[in-house]
């Protein structure tokens, strides 16, 4: 399909399409990745109703996996809060850029909407979008995004579902390769976006991410995407220029 | 939180300090968790709606975001937790590297995906 023929596509069409991308790989790894988390939240003394609603309601794997390791621990009430929110700050920058791309002030949906969908977002669906951005025309990337994230989605619950009853389903070996499936996936999405300047701070923030985790703890991730963020920014901006140059 | 979200199997210490949750207080800390996480995307809604589209703030939001997930998967690359980390830090890498090598080359992701993957299943099974 040629560019201008994605411009010729439906809603709907667009919907099928983004649900096939998502059909294509991400979703089953997703699925057993969340399945991981199902029985680490058992084995953290969860029964199965808080391990879904964990699912459905944060869903965001960092954040649930801090979770989960707290309550172990028998961590106070306050301690899970901040802990969750610093694991799952990435979300408010990861909204507001996929708001940007999908040009969500265009639609005029109602804020409870605009949160409703939101709900859905994760990384992988996020990551996508970038990709997705690359052949559809924006005012489509909001049809895009929700066919392939609810697809994520379910298969993410599905996952959290049979995880919790069936966590010794799969080989060792096997299982271990697939959950190294979906970071080198997004990994791959990411370090190809369309701009320059993203694919520096990518490459900034993963190398720092690893260099302050020592000494910085869960800190580490904040501190990687703030330096390696300014620092991509600040270089594309002002050494490079490229924001002077066409997209290609 | 002395110990990385993986350190559940690894930590006995933590056993210790284990005090049991009644029911009320368990369903009290899933509310904590999803609300340390929905405030985030409420935030992200009002604010996208603020930021203008092409300026440099937005510019500046999206280089964060990429580098903060960019650092969210090295680190568990690095350090995981969970089933990841029962294979090597040489194993991990050697399967980034070679999807990062095929996608530079490339440039097609389910190959190169399929590249990565590969060299990783073949990694645990001879490094």
């Amino acid at each position: 399909m040629s560019n201008s023929d994605y411009f010729a596509l439906t809603a709907s069409q667009t919907r099928r399409n983004a649900m096939v991308d998502a059909l294509r790989a991400p979703c089953y790894a997703l699925g057993i990745t969340m399945a991981g988390f199902s029985t680490i939240a058992r084995e953290s003394g969860f029964d199965f109703w808080m391990a879904l609603v964990t699912s459905l309601g944060v869903w965001g794997m960092p954040g649930q996996v801090a979770f989960a390791s707290l309550y172990s621990a028998g961590a106070s009430l306050f301690i899970i809060f901040v802990a969750v929110s610093l694991a799952n700050m990435r979300m408010l920058l990861m909204v507001i850029s996929a708001a940007d791309m999908m040009h969500l002030k265009s639609h005029n949906l109602p804020v409870w909407k605009r949160i409703f969908w939101m709900q859905f977002l994760a990384i992988t669906a996020w990551a996508n979008l970038g990709l997705a951005q690359q052949k559809y025309p924006p005012h489509l990337l909001l049809p895009y995004y929700q066919g392939f994230a609810l697809t994520i989605f379910t298969f993410g619950i599905l996952g959290t579902v049979f995880g919790f009853f069936l966590s010794d389903l799969l080989p060792a070996d096997i299982l271990r390769v697939v959950i190294f499936i979906t970071p080198i996936y997004i990994l791959l999405l990411i370090i190809n976006a369309r701009q320059k300047a993203n694919r520096l701070a990518v490459l900034i923030g993963g190398v720092l991410s690893p260099i302050f985790f020592p000494f910085a703890g869960e800190w580490a991730i904040l501190l990687a995407g703030v330096i390696g963020g300014s620092l991509a920014s600040l270089y594309s901006r002002y050494i490079a220029k490229w924001h002077l140059e066409p997209v290609q | 939180m002395a110990s990385r979200a993986g350190a559940i199997g690894d930590d006995h210490g933590v056993e210790t300090l284990m005090e049991d949750y009644g029911l009320f207080q368990s369903w009290l800390a899933v509310l904590c968790a999803i609300v340390g996480t929905i405030i985030w995307r409420i935030a992200g809604v009002i604010l996208a709606a603020r930021i203008p589209a092409d300026g440099p703030i937005m510019g500046w939001v999206n280089t964060m975001a990429y580098a903060m997930v960019a650092a969210v998967l090295l680190l568990i690359l690095v350090h995981p937790t969970g089933v990841l980390a029962t294979t090597s830090l040489d194993q991990r890498l050697v399967g980034l590297g070679v999807g990062l090598l095929a996608m530079f080359f490339s440039k097609r992701l389910i190959p190169s995906l399929l590249c990565g993957i590969g060299a990783f299943a073949l990694a645990i099974q001879f490094i």
